[in-house]
């Protein structure tokens, strides 16, 4: 620490260099954050998944289910709770302004107590013609509590012969991560009693809670072997599977993609810094072999650099990662609302991480110059013939 | 003495001192070499998909959806509708004399991923009598067709690629039992991933009611919007007529738009860090160089000329990164089969796109050498010689 404010009057002798390095590695460290971050979040989710719930629906396409197989689902010994809902699928105003809504019946609730909070539930429960929506979903289409959300629903066509949906907005509560864009959820009940009657008594999923987590995908495959050589096969998947990372981005690998980039904006800064530091120490040769004449040790001598490479490299992760995060609370404003993607959200794992990467990339950058200020003779150096 | 000599002779100078400086050159050159790379293999993945999805089918077809519809899945045509839109005047007619369209299904099937065994949904999609006919390119490539009436589908020569139990001979699970694929086909696009099954048969398998698209081809190109009035304005019908690539047009619109906002961010901000790497660069070159322009100035140079000279050593520089980037790009990826979710399509890596990351390059020596440029023709002979 006693040598510290040779470290600085080293950085302040050339301030812009000093300033520039770190705005390089602010920027590699920008996208380091973003990527990793992402990669965290989407690992983070899956870990958040719980492993007792599980989704059946219908096995091809958007085919509805009828509401018996969700009492036959109930039935299966292991299966402890099961929910159903239905979708509104439509838009508001204009066919590109994609809206709808989940109508969950009264427990769903009660199992997807991390979708929405128990307040924006109950609000549901109380009013069967009302909608509860996340913040995003509101400040999207413009509403607060007690307007009417308007959705023209083209595949809902309602007893009265019209497909529009004017649903009161109950609540708005915060939004999760779990489910990234935001929702707007209403209630099963009013939903199917607004159909015409043949059209009522189906449902778009069964969600299930097991007794017990390690029976998820035994009880999933048993279902899925129930409704087989039915009228409406099913597809049943434990919500960890389905939240499994490599679904997220087309089936890629999610991990291989973010940390390649990530390695890629080192890299490139490696090269930078590396040169920076050469560039420092050879200006200051003298400066070093009179260090060296009152007594530093080589050790002593490399750790200078080491560190003078390092508080560069270290402050710029740090602001990095932190415009990663202020980019990316800035994301869902331009992601598509059906993406799906939720956006990167930088956890204490990836400020370690990036302090972590940081610490070897100014060691990396300051090994070659920190070697060959070892070999450096002092006589020849303080004399001027080296 | 002319200035464009003058910018000749300064430079070249510049350019014979610049082994001196080869490590720091390499900073600038790595660093474009990183953004151009990193920036062609993500545009190469997103216009691979997006020249796939607009190739998609047979550009002399219009397609038929319910109305409002931007995807063909939640599209429903009742059998009744489906009639009438089949029949309407200005369809092509087959060689047997009826028109040339096809009313059909698609549906997922729920798969697992070859790569990662991450859960996936390959496409099955229908033909019904006209189906083959309506694809021009659509040949057998194994095996042989699905018989109509049988419980049989044939795959995409490409589905392996993507899914898992999608060769010849595997079987698939659909509602009525397991389906052998009894052949393989190609027709060059997006079909290449999917599976084909007869329309009626399918249909009646998983339960399907109505088709989810008429396709058709028109007599001539000038029929169209007689169609399309012809049937938007039929009291009976509720859909939307369109020629099939303003059709692949809209349905990749809105997930392109975000893909090209995430690959030119990431891209931006690589080229930020490369951008101060080349400013520390030429600031240091310029520094180095600091008694070399001390006497250029003394024999009258001009200053302008020695701020073009750096910038062009820098634009040199980082176009020689640029296409040392690119290249690595083309090769890695152009031409490269990858799948996308249900889609297999091959990385594009254009000449016009390593022209536009060439222009990157440019850019960011521009804007990263514009300062240390400034520094150089400023430099007067006594402070140069005074920085010795």
């Amino acid at each position: 620490m006693k040598y510290f404010p040779l470290v600085w009057a080293a950085l302040r002798r050339k301030p812009i260099r000093t300033l520039v390095t770190f705005l390089s590695v602010t920027a590699a460290f920008t996208l380091f954050g973003l990527m990793i971050g992402l990669n965290d979040t989407l690992h983070q989710l899956e870990a958040r998944a719980p492993a007792n719930r599980i989704w059946t629906v219908g096995r091809f396409g958007d085919r509805a289910m009828p509401i018996a197989a969700a009492h036959r689902i109930a039935r299966l010994p292991g299966i402890k709770k099961v929910s159903v809902m239905s979708y509104l699928n439509g838009y508001v105003g204009d066919p590109k302004n994609v809206a709808g809504a989940l109508m969950a019946d009264d427990v769903y609730g009660d199992i997807f107590t991390d979708q929405l909070t128990p307040e924006g539930w109950e609000s549901i429960r109380r009013d069967h013609t009302t909608v509860t929506m996340s913040r995003q979903q509101a400040e999207h289409f413009h509403l607060k509590v007690g307007d009417i959300y308007k959705v023209i629903a083209p595949q809902s066509v309602r007893a009265d012969g019209t497909n529009v949906w004017e649903l009161k907005v109950g609540h708005i509560s915060e939004d999760v991560p779990q489910v990234p864009n935001g929702m707007v959820a209403g209630s099963y009940d009013y939903y199917d009693r607004s159909l015409p009657l043949a059209k009522q008594g189906t449902i778009a999923e069964a969600d299930s809670i097991v007794d017990d987590p390690a029976n998820a995908a035994a009880l999933s495959k048993q279902i899925d072997r129930l409704f087989a050589n039915s009228a409406h096969p099913t597809q049943t998947t434990p919500e960890k599977t389905l939240y499994a990372v490599n679904n997220f981005f087309g089936g890629m690998n999610v991990g291989a993609l973010t940390h390649g980039i990530a390695l890629i904006g080192l890299l490139m800064i490696l090269f930078l810094i590396g040169n920076v530091i050469a560039q420092s120490v050879r200006e200051r040769r003298a400066e070093f072999a009179a260090l060296k004449t009152i007594g530093f040790s080589d050790a002593k001598l490399i750790a200078l650099v080491a560190i003078e490479a390092a508080l560069p490299c270290i402050a710029g992760a740090l602001c990095g990662v932190l415009t990663a995060a202020a980019l990316s609370e800035q994301l869902p404003k331009v992601m598509p609302r059906t993406f799906g993607i939720p956006p990167p959200v930088m956890s204490p794992a990836v400020y370690m991480l990036a302090l972590a990467s940081a610490f070897l990339l100014a060691l990396a950058s300051a090994a070659l110059p920190a070697l060959r200020l070892r070999r450096q003779d002092i006589a020849a150096v303080l004399s001027g013939r080296a | 003495m002319n200035m464009l000599r003058q910018i000749v002779i300064v430079s070249s100078l510049g350019l014979r001192t610049l082994r001196q400086r080869l490590w720091q050159s390499l900073v600038i050159v790595v660093g474009v070499a990183c953004v151009t790379g990193v920036l062609l293999f993500m545009l190469s993945m997103a216009e691979g998909m997006h020249q796939a999805a607009l190739n998609y089918g047979d550009p002399r077809s219009v397609i038929v959806v319910s109305r409002g519809m931007i995807f063909e899945n939640p599209s429903a045509i009742p059998r009744d509708q489906a009639r009438i839109i089949l029949n309407v005047p200005g369809i092509a007619r087959a060689q047997d004399g009826s028109p040339l369209s096809d009313a059909s299904v698609s549906t997922f099937v729920p798969t697992e991923l070859r790569r990662n065994n991450a859960q996936g949904f390959i496409i099955l999609r229908t033909f019904g009598k006209e189906g083959q006919a309506l694809r021009p390119t659509f040949h057998l490539v194994s095996g042989r067709m699905f018989r109509p009436g049988t419980h049989e589908l044939i795959a995409g020569v490409k589905a392996p690629f993507q899914f898992k139990g999608m060769a010849l001979g595997d079987k698939v699970i659909l509602p009525d039992g397991e389906w052998p694929i009894v052949g393989t086909f190609a027709t060059g696009d997006l079909l290449d991933a999917q599976l084909v099954g007869d329309t009626e048969t399918v249909m009646q398998s998983i339960r399907h009611n109505t088709y989810n698209t008429v396709t058709a081809r028109l007599a001539s190109p000038s029929a169209f919007a007689a169609f399309r009035r012809a049937l938007t304005t039929n009291p009976i019908l509720a859909v939307d007529v369109m020629r099939l690539p303003d059709w692949n047009a809209l349905g990749s619109a809105g997930i392109s738009d975000f893909f090209h906002l995430a690959i030119y961010g990431i891209s931006v901000i690589l080229a930020i860090g490369a951008l101060f790497g080349c400013f520390n660069t030429m600031y240091a070159a310029v520094e180095s160089r600091s008694n070399e322009i001390a006497t250029l100035r003394a024999l009258g140079y001009g200053g302008l000329a020695i701020a073009v000279s750096v910038l062009l050593e820098a634009a040199m520089l980082s176009v020689a990164g640029g296409l040392i980037g690119a290249s690595i790009a083309w090769a890695l990826c152009d031409g490269e089969q990858t799948g996308f979710g249900s889609d297999v399509f091959t990385l594009i890596v254009s000449p016009a796109m390593i022209g536009t990351t060439i222009l990157w390059a440019i850019a960011v020596a521009l804007l990263g050498g514009l300062l240390p440029s400034i520094q150089a023709a400023r430099w007067t002979v006594s402070d140069a010689l005074r920085a010795r």
